[in-house]
């Protein structure tokens, strides 16, 4: 590109070039100042000659045509260097003025990547930058050490009112006033002047001034004076002034009053006038004064001789150092090189200004004139660059000047920055972004903040044009100028900056960065009172997780004081602080399925339903009959919208995290609802589309403001909550509607701290609505309820119902149930989930004491509950209420239920309550749901043992091991029963101490001994008498409180018990059931005494079909000199079976080992299978004289007696029939004998009526211990 | 000494920053690592500028900035490791090494089952091993 | 000596996770399978490549990436080199091995080695033999693709085994 087209080219055709110094006399001015004008702001417009088109012929011989020129006019008083102060005053001005430009767009969005790429590279910095460039630039004008700001010309005015303005004339140019760059000698005083005669046609004829002017001719010489009439227009006109001025008006000419006495001759005069001066007389006084200095230098210094002699001479070492080297005056051959090249540059001859450039720099680097030196490296580089060749050298040369300026510190500094400057548009117009951008950061190092701010974002730009495209580096660059903008308080500026920089960082997630930008981007904002987009932007960073304690902090304090100092309370869509967890919503409404508390909401729906199966009538049947009576029922065809009822709570379950570290306050959490009174299936339909979309309600602001407002429809409840750092909580949100209609849930809302209103709408994707089963109807969030007409409703509880209780632990609770509404409900029914723990009591336990009621000697009319009862009875209890019970409306009811701790471990409880509406609504039923969980402590570990007796038929020894398991209760053992009428239990006749062993302590454990008897088959006679009963006290106080076991609650209990306890009844003959009934030993004898009853079922007794016991003299006296003594004695046999038995008796004489062969011989004559005995039912049944037996057969190696009559015997017993077997011993020595060496194997033989299980079918019995004594007989 | 080391993955998102410095200037690090991808991006997309070094992990410095230097590593799977330091004339010999460690310590960090790839590093074994790398930055000592 | 215990065991693991995930936890399903392992296959790979690229020059093009694969990245695997490489120069790529280790255990006869055949028996599987195979080769697959996408390069492989143990990985790189 055409270096003169570029920008850089034209700011130097138009800044460097020849000045002319202005010298007016005050009437001149006062001339001037009739139209509004000064005389300098009257000719600059004219001094800019597009087309001057004049043939210059420099140093060389073939001249060319110079085509745009400009002059610089300037008053004589302005030469001067300027002080920073004012200068960057000024500077200061420009970018502030622009201010007031930026502040629309900032209220626009930031912009994105692609609209600033796509804007035009000018476009891209603001274009105030460039005057600011230049403003710059400005600064350095008129500096010592270089000649292009030296005036070329001095043009001095004298008005023709002036009193001789000859002699004016002189004094105008006289030293004392001439700036000091003439008096210092820097510059040559010799410059051309021009003379110039100013008239005033109001001030009368021009005849005056032709005089002046021919006198001045006649002394000041012919052609340097000139005459110049302005205010020929008679009057002031403000009008036709403007279409005059037109064409000049682009040249920064402003009259400032409207007053303006020139008219278009006058301005046609002075053109004339400017356009003469330039070509007549500066132009050809510079090429003149360049041929002169050329010739000069090329006698002093061109040719080989001069160069050494230049070299020798200025090896001399009296070289002052100073920073801008020796003094140089305008006579010294350096400073006319200089001129000699800036009159080249500025007619354009850059071949000639370039060479003497090259010249001058090494006179200047071996004089070390520093700054000198840079300058013309700098104007050098510049000619590279209009010449527009070898970009490598003029690269060079900037770098030179640019680092030299540096180097010799704060005097070069500015001028480093006008290097650089002009560097960076060198660089640019060749398309050399980045190095551009690096120039003007560098440059930026240098300046004060403002420029610094000025000259990054500059920096920014051209990263942002260079090629890859650098959006990194702009972000960053654009952030440093916000920065220092901030620094220098230009707000607007820093936000502009900022926001331009905000796209960068929205990709990837450099959070850090991103939230620096947002909240200083919104701080800002707020300083400016831009407060909703400072809160819009501050948004962005307040719910920041990642960051520290104190940045959160300093986050939402900014962000809520600018909310505050808004005044308004602000509506924010999706506010992040707090989370509102969305997963977790959970929509609970209640439309048959009516629940005690929460916590029963949550038991899954499949649990409820496979309790609740038998007691409600099948869902379908309900959903058709109430589904007919709604007028329109086409919405809920498919199920789409589920049921809730007018005046009962819909309820909303939603998990809320605080992302921060710090606590923060919510208060006002409540939801957003829409109550659409009519019925129509349209609208509902509408309302789903509206809700499944919600951006468009977004968009639709307003109408939250609606929803909040109808609140004649629908109650919303309100929670106030706080939330620690990173807590989370799961609140529960409410709405009740009041009325008939589809009531939808659509958002909630919350305000922050009671600044900052947030709202967030349900997502609810239609498809989720697919009907799924009721369980899924209550998991998926459908936010459409159909709200149906007001229903009874009954609440209700058990009171008091422990949650920790110890195993066996007997209570009487009530259940109360509540109707709130007017009407009534009919046919109440209850069904528990484990009817072993909780059993509904009968209408009459209401009013009973406990546990008074459960004594003997209550007669309440006991309900005996039947023995049979159904298996399904113990997995779910179904209990009808007694039909004529009616709960009227806002009646309470109570029920009594019984409780019992049966088994230790945590159990969850579920009952569902089913009742009618006496009225015809639309839905027939309700249930109530309620669970609770008790923890089941174990407490008393029973368990029994029981073995024959061997001393009586048909009485066992029953063994009873207590282990107290508790930690550190005490328990008081209160009463053993037995359950059924068939057996009797009774203390051992020997031992009363028994009752002793009242208490328990913690972690002890007793085993105690009864004694049962049958008293089923025979009833003895003490069966009569209470001495033994079925019941046996243990506690002292006598049989008065014995509790009734027979009857409900224990009876009910001991049922499940039984059921659960795994066996089922079978025979009563084998198996039997105790109920140990203890009390807590209270530590406080305050709480009412505890009833423990521990049931344990199935006690095995010995599996043996039949008992034996012999009978016969326990002492005999005999003389045995005569003969050895016989005894006689017998077995009795009994067979408590109901089969036929055939059974031997095998009696074994001496010891053990020829004991055990017996069977080996007997098993000729019995059937076989008698081997498969198995030890382990004997050891059940008769471990008391396992223990003794062994020792007492190793104790005696032979035995000093022998069964005599038969070694075996074999009997056949009916059923429930007794045999007696003979058997006789003779005995050799007297003693004391233990006939117990014998065997009793039996075998069943089963009726076809029964079958008998295997462990019973045969068995082998050994002999009970049967002493006799037999002594020595006197002669 | 070093001031920063950071590990950016392959979509220039930051998977590991870690500052070394006792002042807050975690902002200005995370903007000059920030800046260095540029460099980065620019060497690979047109490396003809250096072009005996065309393909090599190690990228050199990236860019000096007014008191900082970045040194940039890239790895085969387009991984960027960066390093910025303040010492004045860093041997290339020993960012090369000290990249090489970093580049082992980040391969056992990244063959942890439980790191997810493209997330950030959060192991702290990590983190511990860097630190001694960075200590014994300079010092010919190996870790 | 050890690493040939180490490998032997590898071979077992590799067997058995392949068993695992077709026999007992998507038995049902074995495309759901074939994720899964080709999902595990994908993260080993993508690791293995971040170790053993660790210092080489980046690649220049796809080419070279392959190579690397076939060469250096197989014999730190396999101990030995891909044996044949055939591409199109269209983006697709074909990876011949001829004894790949992991199918030397595997016979598509359960009567013969039956001890071997029992990772992939078919009863096992309930599957049939050849498709039990190509449950054995989806792992390598997702080795080959982690790798691949972890250098840069999207792709899709997929396997197939003409006669045993040989067998051809098939490389499509996605523009």
């Amino acid at each position: 590109m055409d270096p003169l087209r570029s920008y850089l080219g034209r700011l130097l055709l138009e800044d460097i070039t020849p000045v002319v110094m202005v010298l007016t006399t005050p009437l001149a001015e006062a001339a001037c100042r009739r139209s509004g004008l000064s005389f300098v702001d009257m000719l600059s417009p004219f001094s800019l000659f597009k087309k001057i088109d004049v043939p210059v012929r420099t140093a060389s011989d073939q001249p060319y045509r110079l085509q745009m020129f400009k002059i610089r006019m300037v008053y004589a008083s302005d030469i001067h260097k300027q002080d920073h102060e004012v200068a960057d005053e000024r500077i200061k001005l420009v970018v502030s003025e622009a201010n007031e430009k930026t502040l629309p767009d900032l209220l626009a969005d930031p912009p994105q990547l692609e609209d600033v790429v796509n804007k035009p590279e000018a476009e891209l910095c603001p274009l105030w930058t460039k005057r600011f460039n230049r403003e710059l630039i400005r600064t350095l004008s008129f500096s010592d050490h270089e000649t292009f700001d030296h005036p070329v010309a001095c043009l001095l005015v004298v008005s023709s009112k002036d009193k001789e303005p000859i002699s004016k004339f002189a004094d105008l140019f006289n030293t004392n006033q001439l700036p000091s760059l003439l008096n210092e000698g820097i510059m040559d005083p010799q410059i051309l002047k021009h003379y110039l005669v100013l008239h005033d046609q109001q001030d009368g004829p021009q005849e005056i001034a032709v005089n002046i002017l021919a006198e001045m001719r006649s002394t000041l010489g012919l052609n340097d004076c000139k005459l110049l009439c302005i205010n020929s227009s008679a009057q002031a006109h403000g009008s036709d002034a403007d279409n005059s001025w037109l064409p000049y008006k682009a040249h920064g000419l402003h009259n400032h009053e409207g007053a303006c006495f020139l008219n278009t001759d006058d301005l046609n005069e002075i053109k004339d006038f400017m356009q003469d001066f330039a070509s007549n007389h500066i132009i050809p006084y510079m090429e003149q004064k360049i041929r002169v200095l050329n010739q000069q230098v090329a006698t002093t210094r061109k040719g080989f001789r001069n160069q050494i002699k230049n070299l020798w001479w200025r090896k001399r070492d009296d070289v002052p150092e100073a920073a801008n080297g020796p003094m140089y005056t305008f006579t010294s051959i350096e400073s006319q090189i200089r001129v000699l090249g800036d009159y080249a540059f500025m007619l354009r001859d850059y071949e000639l200004a370039l060479s003497n450039y090259r010249l001058l720099s090494t006179d200047y680097k071996l004089d070390k004139a520093w700054k000198r030196f840079a300058g013309v490296q700098e104007m050098s580089g510049l000619c590279y660059f209009m010449l527009d060749q070898s970009r490598k050298d003029a690269e060079y040369c900037m770098e030179n000047a640019f680092s030299t300026y540096l180097r010799i510190g704060s005097s070069g500094q500015r001028n480093a920055t006008r290097c650089g400057l002009w560097w960076a548009e060198m660089l640019t117009t060749r398309g050399q972004h980045r190095e551009a951008s690096s120039v003007y950061f560098r440059i930026s190092n240098e300046e004060p903040s403002l420029h610094s701010a000025v000259l990054l974002e500059q920096a920014a730009c051209c990263y942002l044009l260079s090629s890859p495209r650098m959006l990194r580096k702009y972000g960053f660059h654009l952030i440093l100028a916000g920065n220092s903008y901030y620094l220098s308080d230009q707000k607007q500026h820093a936000v502009r900056a900022y926001r331009n920089a905000l796209f960068v960082y929205k990709q990837n997630p450099w959070s850090y960065i991103n939230n620096h930008v947002h909240y200083n981007v919104g701080r800002w904002y707020g300083v400016l009172g831009i407060f909703d987009v400072a809160i819009k932007h501050l948004l962005e960073v307040v719910a920041c997780s990642h960051q520290s304690l104190t940045t959160q902090s300093m986050f939402l304090n900014d962000f809520f004081h600018f909310v505050q100092s808004t005044g308004k309370k602000f509506d924010v869509y999706k506010l992040q602080l707090p989370v509102f967890n969305m997963s977790s919503l959970r929509v609970v409404h209640e439309d048959h399925r009516t629940y005690a508390s929460n916590a029963d909401v949550d038991v899954s729906e499949s649990i409820w339903q496979e309790l609740e199966e038998e007691m409600i009538p099948s869902s379908s049947v309900v959903r058709t009959n109430w589904l007919d009576t709604q007028p329109k029922s086409s919405p809920f065809k498919n199920n789409k919208a589920s049921v809730c009822v007018a005046g009962e709570a819909v309820k909303l379950n939603v998990e809320v995290k605080n992302p921060l570290q710090i606590s923060v306050n919510v208060s006002g959490i409540s939801l957003i609802c829409q109550l659409s009174t009519t019925m129509d299936a349209s609208s509902a339909e509408k309302g789903t589309l509206s809700a499944a979309t919600e951006e468009d309600i977004a968009t639709t602001k307003p109408s939250i403001l609606t929803f909040k407002s109808d609140e004649n429809n629908f109650t919303v409840s309100s929670l106030d909550i706080v939330l620690g750092g990173g807590e989370t909580k799961r609140i529960q949100l409410e709405v009740t509607p009041k009325v008939i209609g589809i009531l939808k849930l659509v958002g909630i809302r919350w305000t922050l701290s009671d600044s900052v209103v947030g709202y967030q709408y349900f997502e609810v994707s239609t498809q989720k609505k697919t009907k799924k089963g009721k369980r899924g109807a209550h998991r998926s969030l459908n936010n459409i309820l159909i709200v149906i007409k007001a229903l009874p409703k009954l609440t209700g509880y058990i009171d008091c119902l422990p949650t920790k209780a110890f195993t066996g632990d007997l209570q009487l609770l009530t259940l109360n149930l509540r109707n709130q509404s007017e009407h009534a409900v009919k046919n109440v029914k209850m069904k528990i989930s484990h009817p072993r723990f909780v059993i509904p009591g009968g209408s009459s336990d209401l009013d009973l004491e406990f546990p008074q009621c459960l004594r003997k000697h209550v007669q309440s009319d006991s309900n005996v509950v039947s023995s049979k009862s159904t298996k399904e009875k113990f997995k779910g209890f179904l209990f009808a209420f007694p039909q004529d019970i009616k709960i009227q409306g806002g009646a309470t009811f109570s029920w009594p239920i019984w409780f019992h701790a049966a088994t230790p471990g945590n159990l969850s409880l579920y009952l569902s309550l089913y009742y009618e509406m006496e009225s015809t609504t639309d839905i027939p039923y309700r249930t109530l749901r309620t669970h609770y969980n008790v923890e089941v402590l174990p407490s008393l570990d029973v368990s029994f043992a029981v073995s024959m007796c061997s001393s009586r038929l048909q009485e066992y020894i029953v063994r009873m091991d207590i282990m107290n398991r508790t930690l550190s209760e005490s328990f008081a053992l209160h009463q053993l029963s037995c359950v059924g009428t068939k057996w009797a239990v009774s203390t051992l006749p020997s031992c009363d101490s028994i009752s002793l062993v009242e208490t328990i302590p913690a972690n002890q454990s007793v085993s105690c001994f009864f004694k049962i008897k049958d008293i089923g088959t025979n009833s003895c006679a003490e069966a009569a008498d209470g001495s033994c009963g079925s019941d046996m006290v243990l506690s002292p106080g006598g049989s008065t409180d014995v509790f009734h076991i027979s009857q409900s609650p224990i009876a009910d209990f001991h049922y499940q018990e039984r059921y659960h306890q795994g066996k089922l009844a079978k025979g009563p003959s084998s198996l039997l059931d105790f109920i140990l009934i203890a009390k807590a030993v209270a530590a406080n004898s305050s709480k009412s005494e505890q009833l423990l009853s521990h049931h344990t079922c199935q006690v095995a007794l010995s599996q043996n079909p039949i008992w034996w016991l012999m009978e016969g003299p326990r002492t005999i006296t005999h003389d045995f000199s005569k003969s050895c003594c016989e005894a006689n004695i017998q077995l009795v046999i009994h067979n408590s079976s109901e089969h036929n038995i055939s059974l031997g008796v095998v009696t074994s004489d001496g010891t053990l080992e020829k004991n055990q062969t017996i069977p080996s011989h007997e098993s000729a004559s019995g059937p076989g299978g008698w081997y498969d005995v198995s030890l382990e039912n004997d050891v059940k049944a008769i471990t008391s004289m396992k223990g003794t037996h062994p020792q007492k057969q190793s104790s005696e190696s032979i035995s000093p007696f022998v069964w005599c009559s038969l070694s075996s015997a074999q009997v056949d017993l009916k059923p429930n029939s007794s045999a007696k077997i003979p058997l006789k011993v003779c005995i050799f020595a007297p003693g004391t004998y233990n006939f117990s060496n014998y065997e009793l194997h039996w075998k069943v033989h089963p009726s076809e009526a029964g079958q008998v299980d295997d462990n019973g079918r045969s068995g082998v019995g050994q002999g009970y211990p049967f002493y006799v004594t037999v002594l020595q007989g006197a002669r | 000494m070093i001031v920063c080391v950071a590990v950016v993955g392959h979509q220039n998102n930051p998977l590991y920053l870690q500052s070394f410095t006792e002042a807050d200037d975690a902002l200005k690090l995370h903007h000059v690592v920030h800046c260095s991808l540029d460099v980065i991006d620019e060497r690979v997309n047109n490396p003809k500028r250096n072009a005996p070094t065309l393909n090599e992990t190690f990228l050199g410095l990236l860019y000096p900035t007014e008191n900082y230097k970045v040194y940039g590593y890239l790895t085969n799977t387009k991984v960027k490791f960066l390093m910025v330091t303040t010492d004045l004339d860093v041997k290339d010999a020993d960012a090369r090494n000290f990249f090489r460690k970093f580049h082992a310590a980040y391969v056992d960090a990244v063959s942890n089952p439980f790191h997810v790839p493209g997330k950030k590093i959060a192991s702290r074994s990590f983190g511990a091993r860097v630190s001694t790398i960075v200590k014994s930055f300079g010092s010919g000592t190996t870790v | 000596m050890g690493r040939e215990v180490a490998g032997s065991c590898l071979d077992g693991v590799v067997m058995e996770m392949v068993s695992a995930y077709c026999g007992r936890f998507y038995a049902a399903k074995p495309e759901l399978a074939a994720g899964r392992i080709e999902a595990i296959g994908f993260q080993v790979g993508h690791q293995l490549s971040e170790r053993y690229t660790m210092d080489r020059p980046r690649f220049t093009d796809h080419l070279e990436a392959i190579k690397f694969i076939c060469k250096d990245f197989w014999s730190e695997l396999f101990k030995k080199q891909i044996d044949n490489l055939k591409t199109n120069h269209r983006g697709t790529f074909v990876l011949q091995d001829n004894c790949f280790p992991w199918l030397t255990h595997v016979s598509l006869d359960p009567s013969m080695e039956s001890t071997d055949a029992t990772e992939s028996d078919p009863a096992l599987l309930g599957d049939t033999a050849a498709q039990t195979t190509s449950m054995l080769l989806y792992f390598p697959c997702g080795i080959i693709r982690g790798a691949l996408t972890n250098l840069g390069i999207p792709c899709a492989v997929s396997a197939d085994m003409s006669n045993l143990p040989a067998c051809s990985f098939v490389v499509r790189i996605k523009t």
